[in-house]
């Protein structure tokens, strides 16, 4: 099963799919507003398509960029890794876990993502009405077909986003796991941008968001894990040599000064266990655990935990925990330069307009 | 090449020492010097009396042999073991540190005073831990008067084969016994060599007969040995006679002697090649550029070329099994006692590789065993008070002993029995699995009888022999690597008769020896002498590797477990908020 299907790629199509939706339900949801009924017929259903058509051609950029990074990275790149590989997929796995923490609480507002493209919508179709003179043709150009390039440009940007990291998570992966993922995590953010611009039940969407955020930090906690797991054994390989090789995942196959507990079975590695492999990406599971990977699932959580809590302490009382009451605002602002914790940017305010709006 | 002449002098001298046992004394003095046999590397060697190759001892049967030896090392302790001899009487004097004797500390003197009453091929080695690998081996020849098989041949010439490192012992075992080497891969030697050089040239004439007395003195590789155009004809294993049979090719295990008759040709025409090549079946991984091969020459002609030897195509050694003894001895029938090894090789709570009998690796006692068997008084022939990593078995006198080897392991290992010579009833090829009397081929009437014998990968070999030595005799693979991780049996036979035998006989230097080291010389293994069933205080050593999950594996997997659960409650805490903000 882990050979036909990545978790962390699906997780990674999804979240960049998911961005793309919004911008795309976003623009839908203003041509509606602003062009309703008493507008030229005609003129809402050329925005319309300009949208789909800038969709359309953004992805069509994506899928043969996608199809050239990495199929040069299967063809030549891969035996340049193989030597290093557990440096390289330890690497990869601890930076995939961070990019999926981060996405993750973007995720639980997903409302201020519809919030931030509303803006820049906004911002962008208000200087198209103020024309000014003396611009370059193209800039005119672009102006007059916002509703074109806004979808080109973000599903382009998010779609090479996403390639780039799935070259970045998946190296360790086989080829064959990369479609179903892909198909899936696509159809995925599909319909959840869909359901926001769909209205419908907004609990139920919640519960959804937070369903699958729970599951991406699992996720991302057996990677982070993993990403520790990888180093030290590329530190124990290097060490022990051929034998380590030999040694399958019998004894040998691990430091037994750094080993929290072992099985002789149950690799997550070896081909034979197939059931092990999935346990091992959704959970982080070994066979071998040792004081770094057990440590680092535990620490990550606790960062989690600690992030979350401060987070959620913050948008409630409008200040951090120990942080006297009345410099809130201040507080406020200062988390707008630096961006706040886990990327949950803006204020608690932000986050609960969105919310209701996506209520209303 | 002298080798010839000597030979030949040496044949005359021994036909004048025949009419009297002699008194054959030598004064070794053990210590470093320089060689460079393989002409690769010149690095210190333990040599005796200043020379290395060291010396060949020639005695004739019935001769009382004194070696004195003085450790002049400086850095190693060190012992002298006389492989093959049987030590009748003389257990004390077998040598291996620990088990016989106290290891000679760097200056300290030891002497060892035996009576040879077996003809053969033998050789001396040091029985300290992994020593002998770095020079001090060297061949023991006993000559017969009454040798059954004189008329065979007219001259004989002694070839050593041996394998060769560039390291030192010392500093492989450390590498080799490792957390950094979880395999147990041995250390591959760098050299084959035979008389502990290369290219050696042996003179011959044409129409003689010459018998070779091939002693494998490795450490680690078996030999595949051949005479190019020359047949062999085998006339003695380890020490035993055995019917002439003719071999293109023997295989030598190391601590292996093979006695062969090669009868030169009626010209001078050509000269031909004779090979050893080491059997790179037993290397992890073999290292480019390494040759596996020594050659050597049988020269007819001084003027003719030495050609190169030719490839040969395939390894079909000839089967030592097919052997009979020539005195004839029977099978002994009616075994009395069994004894069942299951050796394997595995990793202990330390990391590094070990070799088991029975799920336990030799770890040498406190007090040398055979000190404990002659200090307990009729509590010796309690195996309990040999310690608990000492593989012991403690037999009764003059009884038929059936040793059962099963090889878990994928190597050939060459197992050497002190203090007697067995007869090989079985052996099994290779991935037979475990010994099953019931299923096994009916067993020869005459078995092969040598000290030193293969067993093959995966496979399994039986052996009997006659408890009729008292003593203190190791069980062991001749693998130096494999003596280092473990693969030691300790057999305590006959240990009252022992006691009767040696009571007031243990020599002075004995305790000097012992003192000198600090080791103690009383009691069980553990060195208690008041209540000697007690092994409190023994040698402690790396136990076994957790099995899966431990009280700490199981908190931590309980740990992450809580951990990803309150991650998530708080996830969904944080991720529902707002809603309920909302609602509120």
């Amino acid at each position: 099963m882990v050979n036909v299907f990545a978790v962390p790629v699906f997780f990674i199509c999804f979240r960049e799919c998911l961005e793309c939706s919004i911008i795309v339900s976003v623009l839908l949801a203003f041509l509606k507003q602003t062009l309703g009924p008493e507008h030229d017929e005609a003129i809402r259903k050329k925005f319309v398509r300009q949208i789909w058509l800038g969709t359309a051609l953004g992805l069509l950029f994506c899928l043969i960029i996608a199809a050239g990074i990495i199929g040069t990275f299967y063809t030549a790149g891969r035996n340049a890794f193989e030597s290093a590989e557990y440096i390289y997929e330890g690497v990869f796995a601890l930076v995939a876990a961070v990019i999926i923490s981060v996405m993750g609480a973007a995720l639980l507002r997903i409302s201020k993502l519809q919030d931030k493209w509303r803006r820049k919508i906004a911002v962008s179709l208000e200087r198209k009405d103020r024309v000014a003179f003396g611009k370059g043709k193209v800039k005119l150009w672009c102006e007059k077909y916002a509703m074109f390039m806004l979808p080109l440009v973000t599903v382009l940007r998010e779609g090479i986003e996403m390639v780039l990291f799935i070259a970045g998570v998946g190296l360790g992966l086989p080829a064959s796991s990369f479609p179903l993922a892909v198909v899936c995590g696509l159809g995925a953010g599909v319909l959840v941008g869909y359901l926001i611009y769909a209205g419908g039940n907004k609990t139920s969407l919640q519960i959804f968001l937070v369903a699958s955020t729970c599951f991406l930090y699992l996720v991302a906690a057996g990677l982070f894990s993993k990403g520790v797991w990888d180093l030290e054994m590329n530190a124990w390989r290097k060490l022990a040599g051929e034998g380590a090789v030999e040694a399958g995942a019998g004894p040998g196959s691990y430091d037994i000064r750094k080993s929290v507990w072992h099985v002789n079975c149950c690799s997550p590695g070896s081909g034979g266990d197939g059931g092990w492999g999935i346990f091992n990406s959704l959970f982080g599971w070994q066979n071998s655990a040792t004081y770094g990977s057990v440590i680092s699932y535990n620490l990550y959580w606790l960062v989690v935990i600690v992030g979350f809590l401060v987070t959620g302490f913050r948008e409630r009382n409008g200040r951090y925990p120990l942080q006297k009451a009345q410099s809130a605002a201040e507080a406020d602002a200062e988390s707008d330069r630096s961006g706040g914790a886990l990327g949950a940017k803006g204020g608690e305010t932000a986050a609960r307009t969105a919310v209701r709006e996506v209520g209303e | 090449m002298a080798l010839s002449f000597s030979n030949f002098l040496f044949l005359h001298l021994l036909f004048i020492a025949v009419a009297h046992c002699a008194i054959k004394t030598y004064n070794f003095d053990v210590s470093w010097v320089s060689a460079n046999p393989d002409e690769l590397l010149e690095r210190s060697v333990i040599g005796i009396n200043g020379q290395w190759p060291i010396p060949t001892i020639n005695v004739t049967k019935g001769d009382q042999v004194v070696v004195h030896v003085k450790n002049s090392l400086g850095n190693e302790s060190t012992s002298l073991h006389f492989h093959g001899l049987y030590q009748n009487g003389t257990t004390h004097m077998d040598g291996p540190a620990q088990v016989t004797q106290c290891a000679i500390i760097p200056g300290g003197t030891f002497t060892y005073n035996f009576t040879v009453d077996q003809p053969g091929t033998y050789w001396y080695h040091s029985h300290v831990r992994g020593q002998y690998p770095d020079g001090l081996r060297g061949a023991f020849v006993v000559h017969d008067p009454e040798d059954p098989h004189k008329d065979l041949y007219d001259e004989e010439i002694v070839l050593t084969l041996s394998d060769w490192y560039h390291e030192h012992m010392p500093d492989l075992l450390a590498s080799f016994i490792n957390i950094a080497n979880p395999s147990g891969a041995e250390p591959v030697p760098q050299s084959a060599l035979v008389n502990e050089t290369q290219n050696l040239t042996v003179r011959i004439e044409p129409g003689k007969r010459y018998k070779f007395r091939i002693i494998n003195m490795g450490a680690f590789a078996a030999q595949y040995v051949w005479f190019e155009d020359h047949t062999m004809q085998i006339v003695e294993v380890d020490g035993i006679y055995t019917k002439p049979t003719d071999a293109e090719m023997i295989y030598v295990t190391v601590a292996q002697r093979w006695s062969v008759i090669v009868t030169a040709k009626n010209n001078s025409d050509a000269n031909f090649a004779f090979v050893g090549s080491m059997d790179q079946d037993l290397f992890d991984t073999v290292p480019d550029g390494l040759n596996p091969n020594v050659t050597g020459w049988l020269v007819y002609d001084d003027a003719k070329e030495k050609p190169a030897p030719k490839e040969v195509e395939s390894f079909e050694p000839f089967d030592d099994f097919d052997l009979a003894p020539y005195d004839q001895e029977s099978l002994y029938e009616h075994v009395d006692y069994q004894i069942q090894l299951d050796m394997k090789m595995d990793n202990l709570d330390d990391g590094a590789n070990y070799a088991f009998f029975n799920d336990q690796t030799y770890v040498a006692p406190k007090v040398p065993t055979l000190y404990t068997a002659l200090s307990t008084g009729p509590n010796a022939t309690n195996p309990l008070i040999y310690g608990s990593h000492t593989n012991q078995f403690v037999l009764a006198h003059n009884q038929v002993v059936e040793l059962i080897l099963n090889n878990d392991d994928p190597g050939k290992h060459p197992f050497h029995l002190h203090g007697h010579a067995f007869q090989l009833v079985h052996r099994s090829p290779d991935d037979a699995g475990f010994y099953d009397a019931t299923t096994a081929p009916a067993l020869p009437a005459t078995p092969m009888r040598r000290d030193t014998v293969l067993v093959r990968p995966n496979g399994n070999l039986v052996l009997r022999f006659r408890s009729d030595n008292p003593g203190v005799w190791l069980f062991h693979c001749h693998i130096e690597w494999h003596v280092a991780s473990g693969l030691i049996a300790t057999i305590i036979e006959a240990p009252l008769e022992m006691q009767k035998q040696l009571a007031g006989k243990i020599p002075e230097d004995h305790v000097e020896a012992c003192s000198a080291a600090g080791v103690p010389m009383e009691g069980n293994a553990a060195g208690n002498t008041v209540d000697v069933l007690d092994l409190k205080g023994e040698v402690s050593f790396a136990g076994p590797l957790p099995e899966g999950f431990t009280a700490r594996g199981v908190v931590a997997l309980v740990f992450s477990c809580v951990a990803a659960f309150v991650g998530m409650a708080v996830v969904a805490w944080y991720g529902m908020a707002p809603v309920k903000a909302k609602s509120g």
